[in-house]
């Protein structure tokens, strides 16, 4: 096999066991390590009446594992000067450990103590569970928490794996036993249909022979299947959720989307960067910040996933702003499905995102984010060496009409909560 | 145990004749470079009236200079796939900006530019007035944001740390385009400014750049030195607060030393044992928060037991005396009494024996570990240069670090019986109180 010391290629290895091992080269002058298990752990897996399982086993398989309980973990990681990051999302949930590149081995052994053998503790828990209620609460009653999970439940039908935010309820989070816990563990956390992505300044038989050592003794070979129901909508839905003495109203305006597979993800990815996702340049950031000082923050992001996404407007304004700004947000969405964009303009977004490349080669963690997404999106080896390309192959009017098929504005969603009953309201028809 | 130093990369330093001073770091290997300008001008250079010019004048340097007119800081920087940003403390104002290495040259064109020159024009500063107003709002959603805002006003009544470095709303509301003019040319000079400039470039092309490009600039800053020496506090303070929330949330502050006292080590290693980090020495794969430390004092005093979610103390050495806090939410249906004294308990027993061998081992350690990786990274390196040259001086990192690892247990203990005194403590409690449209809970 042969070996890549450039960041931006990748190497896959796929085990009997159907875990796929993925190697990064550490960028050029890197003392960090990161390794990251990523499988079908995510909360789209989990059934309603136990909603919040996924969550609650992704911060659990970190607090306490193999030999370590939740002290002797946190003491073991201080002493080696590494960290323990958990990550659920609707379809995966990933565990990360980061540390010194010198130690790469045995935290990599840590992290398979983590995936492997967690302890699930009566007190962790407790612990876990009351922070879980906590959270949840916050998301309800934060405007910034309650925009997503409300665009999330107007956006996806019931059943779908995108429509909640995987928090849970008071009810089902109390309901959730830990014999759910180990289950729901035992199953989702599997070999098959699971990567392991390894950035460490090691060659790729080192880090075979390494995962060979630690990562064995799987409790599943397969993963489970998800299922996705088909859906389409032509009905714009308009939510406000009145959260009396806040300070902020969040604006949330979008809909349902491509997944990252999608033959038109390049030319949407741009469409997003265009719209709001670009970092100061986009349109929204322009014309809500920039030119109408409506909003601290304005922007877009394309969530697009394995089966699916969403993409998203969002803005911060205040109570006397809002009535502003959602009309402005909604124009600049029209504006880039309904004429196209000028090759400047592109030129500049497209540049801009090509050179944003060697910054997410800074460090080791930056660099193995990068790896993380080929790894779990099955992309080419080469897949960021070759972006650049893509992108430049991009034109104006693959743009808009990526727009047009990524975001249905017949089945637009908009949605406002925070603090609306605090100005003078008009009232609003709700769909 | 010999103390070891902190692995920083090589630095050529030098001062200008205008007063301005010049770090170089460059990493060879690095794919980018990121340049750094830290202002020692903060919120605690405002006065009432004025308090958020520090912030806002932060924003108003990306909104036109003479050789970069509005939004043409963020197209040459962004168009070449930089990232920039800017951050505004009591202390300090920071900017910095990273790009691939080949474009070195822009970042240093704009600060050289904006560094004195400046054009905050009136439509602009109104303009950003409701930016600003929105940032501070995003912020007011928090109630942790509030309960800070008022355990400041309650502890310092007379130093310029009594408010937040976003400013007061009716500050923000009534400051005039020609008072952030004033404020700016006052402070922002090249005697008040380092620049850190790290990453991927040559040193002999980039110093003459340097030189170059900054040397023209005249010489300006005024003393930042704040005069206003907070009274000691004869009795403790508190206040009571109520608003939308989730559960129960206190703040607990006490007076801590200036950066230059004698107590600064013990006082971190106090805050390490408690919290869990002594803040300047984390590892972490990024620059923020490491998250939570379970086998820090707190955490296993009251998130353990049940009495809280989240527990934790924080206390980062500023340039004069400012706040050591403990902050705590309740877990449900604990009482912020309960808590309050499983707090007062939990310091007493601290103060009496001090930290056990084993913790002040993990936290020698921890701070150990948490210094090797800290230089990864042009931007990164961009930030601790700065950072420390702007907090005393660029040898403090060497310094703190190794008076870190020197501290003994009994010192420690002792530091804490100083520092947790009742006449001194300022407690701010939320109790929220607003029911919320909880759909589905």
């Amino acid at each position: 096999m042969r070996e890549s010391s450039d960041p931006l290629r990748v190497e896959y290895s796929q085990r009997a066991d159907g875990l796929s091992i993925v190697r990064q080269a550490p960028p050029a002058g890197a003392a960090s390590f990161s390794a990251t298990y990523i499988g079908p752990g995510g909360w789209g897996f989990e059934s309603p009446p136990n909603a919040g399982t996924a969550r609650l086993v992704n911060q659990l398989v970190t607090a306490a594992a193999g030999p370590y309980d939740r002290v002797a973990l946190a003491r073991r990681l201080d002493r080696a000067g590494a960290t323990l990051a958990y990550q659920c999302a609707p379809e995966s949930a990933e565990i990360t450990i980061w540390g010194p590149a010198d130690e790469w081995k045995p935290l990599l052994g840590l992290l398979a103590d983590v995936v492997l053998r967690p302890r699930f503790d009566v007190a962790d828990i407790s612990r876990v569970r009351r922070q879980a209620l906590e959270r949840r609460l916050r998301e309800m009653s934060q405007p910034g928490g309650r925009a997503e999970y409300e665009f999330l439940r107007a956006t996806f039908p019931d059943g779908h794996p995108y429509r909640t935010t995987g928090r849970g309820t008071r009810a089902s989070l109390a309901r959730i036993t830990r014999a759910d816990l180990v289950r729901f563990h035992r199953t989702h956390y599997p070999s098959g249909g699971a990567h392991l992505i390894v950035t460490a300044p090691a060659r790729t038989t080192s880090v075979l022979a390494a995962t060979k050592a630690y990562f064995r003794g799987f409790a599943e070979a397969k993963g489970p299947h998800l299922t996705v129901p088909r859906f389409s909508s032509h009905r714009p839905v308009r939510r406000e959720v009145d959260l009396p003495g806040r300070s902020q109203v969040e604006v949330r305006i979008g809909g349902s989307s491509i997944a990252r597979g999608s033959p038109e993800y390049p030319a949407a990815y741009l469409a997003n960067e265009v719209l709001g996702g670009r970092p100061l340049l986009s349109r929204l950031f322009q014309r809500v910040r920039e030119r109408g000082g409506l909003a601290y923050h304005a922007s877009s992001s394309l969530e697009a996933m394995r089966f699916g996404g969403y993409w998203v407007a969002q803005a911060g304004t205040g109570t006397d702003r809002w009535r502003k700004v959602v009309p402005m947000v909604r124009s600049e969405i029209a504006r880039l499905e309904d004429t196209t964009v000028s090759s400047s303009e592109l030129d500049r977004i497209r540049e801009s995102a090509i050179g944003q490349i060697p910054l997410s080669l800074e460090s080791t963690a930056d660099a193995h984010e990068l790896a993380v997404e080929v790894a779990y999106y099955d992309l080419a080896a080469d897949y960021w060496a070759r972006w650049p390309a893509v992108l430049r192959a991009v034109r104006p009017r693959d743009v808009q009409r990526a727009a047009n098929t990524a975001m249905d504005r017949r089945s637009e969603v908009t949605v406002l909560t925070g603090p609306l009953g605090a100005f003078p309201r008009r009232r609003t028809a709700p769909k | 145990m010999v103390p070891d130093g902190v692995p920083q990369p090589k630095v050529t330093a030098f001062t200008l004749p205008n007063g301005l001073r010049v770090l170089l770091a460059p990493q060879p290997k690095s794919p980018a470079a990121s340049v750094w300008v830290w202002y020692r001008v903060g919120s605690r250079n405002e006065r009432p009236g004025l308090t958020g010019a520090s912030h806002w004048v932060e924003h108003m340097l990306f909104q036109g200079s003479p050789r970069y007119g509005k939004g043409e800081i963020d197209r040459a920087v962004v168009g070449v796939g930089g990232e920039l940003n800017a951050f505004t403390d009591t202390d300090f104002t920071a900017y910095y900006t990273t790009v691939p290495r080949e474009h070195l040259a822009v970042p240093l064109d704009i600060e050289s530019d904006r560094m004195t020159r400046a054009l905050i024009t009136d439509p602009e500063v109104e303009r950003e007035r409701t930016v600003i107003f929105s940032e501070r709002e995003g912020n007011e959603n928090w109630p942790e944001f509030r309960v800070e805002e008022e355990l400041l006003a309650l502890a310092f009544r007379v130093h310029p740390y009594r408010w937040d470095a976003l400013g007061r709303r009716e500050d923000i509301e009534q400051m005039t385009p020609a008072e952030l003019r004033g404020y700016y040319r006052r402070f922002y000079g090249t005697r008040n400014a380092v620049l850190a400039v790290c990453g991927g470039f040559d040193l002999r092309d980039v110093a003459r750049d340097v030189r170059r490009r900054f040397s023209r600039l005249p010489s300006g800053g005024e003393d930042v030195g704040v005069r206003e020496v907070e009274p000691a506090a004869h009795g403790e303070r508190r206040s009571e607060l109520s608003g939308p929330g989730t559960n129960p949330y206190l703040q607990i502050g006490w007076r801590a030393p200036a950066v230059d006292d004698p107590a600064t080590p013990a006082t971190m290693i106090v805050d390490a044992i408690l919290g869990g980090e002594t803040r300047l020495f984390t590892a972490s794969s990024g620059w923020g928060r490491a998250g939570e430390h379970p086998n820090a004092r707190l955490y296993r005093g009251l998130v353990d037991r049940g009495l809280a979610v989240r527990a934790t103390s924080e206390w980062r050495p500023r340039v004069n005396p400012s706040l050591f806090t403990i902050q705590a939410l309740a877990a449900a249906g604990i009482p912020l009494d309960r808590l309050e004294t499983a707090i007062g308990d939990l310091l007493k027993q601290f103060a009496k024996s001090g930290p056990t061998a084993t913790e002040m081992d993990d936290v020698r350690a921890k701070i150990r570990r948490g210094a090797a990786l800290s230089y990864e990274g042009a931007s990164r390196t961009g930030f601790r240069l700065g950072y420390f040259s702007v907090l005393r001086s660029l040898a403090y990192e060497q310094e703190i670090y190794r008076s870190l690892l020197r501290v003994r247990a009994p010192e420690v203990r002792d530091r804490a019986r100083e520092l947790f005194r009742d006449e001194s403590r300022v407690v701010v409690r939320y109790t929220p109180i607003t029911e919320v449209p909880h759909a589905g809970v």
